[in-house]
């Protein structure tokens, strides 16, 4: 094999994986939010462009570590997940068809994040970029990669390991898909269904964050990163089955490697389009997703 | 000088008095629609902050006051129609300007033609705003296809026979850029190989620069947008292209910056530029103001923006009915015949709006804190009409 | 006395009506704000549209504005290639019809909010080949300059009489709407959307009412698209992107979806905002996130829904099945 074709090999590879954990922390972030209050978090790209924008001023304007920096602003996450469910989120608990009431109060606060960081961020510049967490190229054989790329995307996948295991074996995992399942039964069991639902509230949106900032590290991105992740972490989310983190898992990689490996033979627009086309074909023949339970 | 001052004051005084019984000493106002929210705004917020600069030295005592009515057009082609209606209608502006994005300012431009009002387009490349038959409008910066145009000259000149890569993402912009490439490439003996296009809302470039690698160009051309601009370059960058290999169309201040030191040695083109050597007197104070102001170099966006104010302000010193009727301000604006105040390039525009086009190339030497450094290469300049840029850009 | 005048629908079409066309007349005298009230009208015929679908049939299409541009864009083809207006108009609306009703497939395998976000993936796609399809679209440059429709002597539909034009289409928008849903078809349309299962076992075909309710709300789509394009004179992949649909839907769930009236007072009330809001810029954005807010924690069935009918919850508007249906 010669080194041309060695080199697009590694970097269709890397590039998958890249994009794909990252796919799939935003889509498990949201089908975790989904799946237990029917909350179809419309401002979950506004939360992850606010995590990216977050690390951008903490290390660009005000010098932090972008290690330091990253864990501050998913930190920072909880108590916002604390307020919005207090303020806004609880009061739907118990509305019948809730989801289009989220939909709405969601796409709500989409405006508001939209607009305020329109003349804030939008004016300060139209492109961002934070500095590298590790600095310096690996080589896999002939195939240079950035070390900070490889950090980001080793740190994903840890974290979506990390989540695996917590909703499969810890007792909020389980509790949670008793939830998932079937509300009043699991009340009836003795589980507290607003102390899960508010727990998965905050757990959903700081795995978004993790997503946010994590792309930031990878990635230079502007204000319209925030509709495409929104739009790609919905598409995964039904195609993978609404409340499955395995199917959010799965379908999130696949994503990421359907866009890496059809734009080597067809062009990227090409690649977008056949991904949206296969959800609308795979929605047609299996509505309820591929992995729902 | 007295002598001349003090006719024109008198010219002034008579024609304040003429105007007196109908317009009173109104001012004259000019509709500015641009970019201040949605995807754009960085843009149109440069632009507005180049016009106040402006602004600051426009109205000395003793000419009719020039104002600037500004409106956000949210970066939406028919909010940008209704901008324009209202101050064509409410504000009774004389003329229209302002947008910076290509779809805003083509939406205004079949207002402007529609309703015969003058439009001064600073910041807008995209060809067909110069179209044949367009009367009212008139444009500051060189259409995009002719960008395309001017960097097989630069590659051809450079080295005969060149390949190039070319990369770019799917906007109006840039597609118009890579027309005028594609178009003089073969008449020039450059290759075009591979040619890749991003769609909008791209990520990762990663895999197609390995593609551009394996091809072992001469240059590649790199057309992006926004933050998928910056990934773009440094993805080719981490993947083994060499700074001096990379091309850029066209760089702003905080595409430079982010581009960083890794990419010193790179080539963008540009239309004004803080590190030109041969700025005016007042483009160095130009440069000087906004940097105080905005902690930043100016680029060609805020300098055409300035530009347009003092443009403005011309046509209505030479002939003070324009500042009452548009079809005397069009006049005015056909018949121009000055220069850019901050770099001393002419302007004057052809019978479609459209002006003597040039590019400045330019290398980056450093990138620091606070700007960059960068040196001219090359500098063209060529007729609008050299390449069919009207044909290749519909 | 006015109570009752009040409360028959032909009165308040009536009503409705003298209101359409004496707001262009007027407003005659500025250009701009009869402009306003034109892209007002053209949104009150949309939004009665998305009502068919969203507060009658349980459906809630977010492709709503492509289907519109699909239409839009056939009709700037057409004339561009010498049809007149009047030719093109129906058959582009009539093409986004179809269009709509093969988009609208989906909806019969999934259920409530999962239509929903499939409809948002289709919206994505049906923008993304209007920038894609260059030749066909122009990509997102848009097309500028489209010429007014002519008229019958060789003068052209523009000024007053076009926003008359544009009246008379919403009147007769909402009164289709009242003439479908006073019928079989429109009771049919509420037992689907109470609960489709029911219905089917009814001899409803449900498959039959859903796909008819996509032709007719996307055929309000199309024929609102092809009189808004002219009107505004330009067209791009944004003129027709997703926040439009969202917009559309909002005016619906606004003013009260299900009921006629809600999603006119909705669209009378939203579609100026922009407009009206342009010197306001820094807030503009956020007002408008706040006054959603703001509905649908104080007023969750629309302002008609909520303030009207409070005193007896309409079962009407209580459609508890949407959405969690699907597993």
């Amino acid at each position: 094999m010669s080194d041309a074709t060695l080199i697009i090999l590694l970097s269709t590879l890397t590039t998958g994986l890249m994009l794909g954990v990252i796919f799939s922390l935003v889509a498990v972030g949201v089908t975790i939010i989904y799946g237990s209050i029917w909350m179809p978090n419309a401002a979950n790209g506004q939360f992850f462009l606010l995590a990216s924008l977050f690390v951008w001023s903490a290390t660009v304007s005000f010098g932090l570590h972008p290690a330091f920096a990253a864990l501050l602003v998913i930190g920072a996450s909880v108590p916002l997940s604390y307020l919005l469910e207090a303020t806004l989120v609880r009061r739907f608990y118990d509305v019948p068809n809730r989801n289009i009431s989220y939909f709405v109060l969601t796409l709500g606060i989409t405006q508001i994040l939209a607009g305020i960081f329109s003349i804030t961020y939008g004016v300060w510049s139209d492109q961002f970029q934070i500095p590298p967490i590790v600095a310096g190229v690996t080589m896999i054989g002939p195939f240079p990669i950035a070390n900070n790329r490889l950090a980001a995307m080793l740190i994903a996948g840890a974290l979506l390991a990390a989540l695996f295991a917590l909703l499969r074996y810890h007792k909020y995992g389980r509790a949670l898909r008793a939830v998932f399942q079937n509300r009043d039964a699991a009340a009836l069991r003795g589980v507290d269904v607003r102390g899960i639902y508010r727990m998965s509230f905050v757990l959903g949106n700081a795995v978004v964050f993790a997503g946010g900032v994590l792309f930031a590290c990878a990635y230079s991105f502007d204000l319209t990163v925030a509709w495409t992740m929104a739009i790609t972490a919905f598409a995964i989310m039904i195609i993978g089955g609404p409340g499955s983190v395995l199917g959010a898992l799965v379908i999130g990689i696949v994503f990421g490697f359907t866009q890496a490996i059809v734009s080597i033979f067809a062009s990227p627009t090409v690649a977008a389009f056949s991904y949206l086309g296969a959800m609308l074909v795979i929605l047609l023949f299996k509505p309820s997703g591929l992995f729902a339970r | 000088m007295t002598r001349h001052m003090s006719t024109a004051v008198l010219a002034a005084a008579l024609v304040a008095a003429a105007a007196g019984s109908a317009a009173g000493q109104e001012s004259v106002k000019v509709g500015f629609v641009t970019e201040l929210t949605g995807p754009w705004a960085f843009f149109g917020s440069s632009c507005v902050a180049g016009l106040k600069l402006a602004e600051s030295t426009l109205n000395p005592a003793g000419k009719r006051k020039l104002e600037f009515v500004t409106i956000d057009n949210q970066t939406q082609p028919a909010q940008a129609v209704a901008a324009a209606r209202n101050l064509d209608v409410q504000s009774k502006v004389i003329a229209l300007s302002g947008p910076t994005s290509s779809d805003t300012a083509l939406a205004m431009y079949g207002y402007a033609e529609q309703n015969k009002v003058p439009f001064v387009v600073p910041v807008a490349a995209f060809p067909q705003l110069t179209k044949p038959g367009t009367r009212y409008t008139f444009r500051l910066e060189p259409n995009a296809a002719g960008w395309g145009y001017a960097i097989v000259q630069f590659v051809a000149k450079q080295k005969p026979g060149a390949k190039i890569a070319l990369v770019y993402s799917d906007y109006a912009l840039m597609r118009a850029i890579a027309a005028g490439l594609k178009y003089q490439a073969p008449k020039s003996g450059v290759k075009i190989e591979p040619e890749i296009i991003f769609p909008q809302g791209s990520n990762d470039a990663t895999v197609q620069a390995a593609q551009v690698r394996a091809a072992n160009p001469d240059w590649v051309v790199v057309i992006g947008a926004g933050g998928f601009d910056n990934t773009l370059t440094n993805q080719l960058l981490d993947i083994g292209i060499k700074a001096e290999q990379i091309i850029h169309p066209f760089g702003i201040t905080t595409q430079v910056k982010n581009w960083g030191k890794r990419s010193v040695g790179s080539l963008y083109g540009t239309f004004f530029d803080a590190n030109l050597p041969e700025l005016t007197a007042e483009g160095k104070k130009f440069v000087e103001d906004f940097r105080a102001a905005n902690k930043r170099q100016p680029s060609y966006v805020e300098n055409y923006c300035y530009v347009t104010a003092q443009v403005i302000r011309r046509v209505i010193d030479a002939d003070p009915g324009a500042g009452d009727d548009r079809e005397k301000f069009r006049a005015g604006m056909a018949a121009l015949n000055t220069k850019e105040s901050t770099s001393n390039i002419p302007i004057a525009f052809d019978k479609n709006g459209a002006r003597k086009e040039y590019m400045y190339f330019m290398q980056i030497q450093d990138v620091t804190e606070d700007g960059y450094k960068s040196k001219q290469v090359y500098y063209t300049e060529w007729d609008p009409e050299v390449i069919p840029v009207y044909e290749l850009v519909k | 006395m006015i109570d009752r005048i009040l409360a028959s629908r032909q009165s308040q079409l009536a009503l409705f009506a003298l209101l359409a066309f004496a707001v262009p007349l007027l407003l005659s005298g500025n250009r701009y704000f009869a402009f306003i009230a034109g892209i007002t009208l053209v949104h009150v015929l949309w939004a009665s549209g998305m009502n068919l679908l969203y507060g009658y049939t349980g459906l809630m299409p977010l492709m709503f504005a492509g289907i519109a541009g699909i239409s839009s864009y056939l009709v700037v083809g057409l004339t561009s290639i010498g049809w007149s207006f009047w030719l093109a108009m129906p058959v582009g609306a009539l093409a986004a019809s179809l269009v709509g009703v093969v988009l609208g497939l989906p909806a019969l395998r999934l259920k409530g909010f999962y239509f929903t976000l499939c409809s948002l993936v289709i919206q994505t796609v049906i923008t993304l080949a209007f920038v894609y399809f260059v030749n066909l679209t122009n990509g997102d440059t848009g097309i500028s300059q489209i010429p007014l429709p002519t008229l019958p002597g060789g003068a052209s539909l523009h000024g007053l009489p076009y926003d008359l034009v544009l009246a008379a289409l919403a009147v007769i928008g909402v009164f289709v709407l009242i003439r479908l849903v006073d019928s079989g078809f429109g009771r049919r349309l509420i037992a689907v959307r109470e609960d489709d299962e029911l219905a089917e076992t009814l001899g409803i075909g449900v498959t039959r009412q859903k796909l008819t309710a996509f032709f007719v709300g996307s055929l309000y789509a199309g024929i609102g698209g092809a009189f808004y394009t002219p009107y505004v004179g330009f067209i791009s992949p944004r003129s027709f992107d997703v926040l439009i649909s969202l917009n559309v839907w909002l005016m619906v769930a606004f003013g009260g979806r299900g009921t006629i009236w809600g999603p006119v007072i909705g669209a009378v009330l939203l579609a100026p905002v922009p407009f009206l809001l342009q010197d306001y810029y820094m807030i503009k954005d956020v007002v408008y996130g706040l006054l959603i807010i703001g509905v649908i924690v104080l007023l969750p069935a629309g302002i008609v829904g909520g303030l009207v009918r409070r005193p007896k919850p309409d079962p009407e508007i209580v459609p508890a099945t949407v959405g969690e249906g699907a597993r």
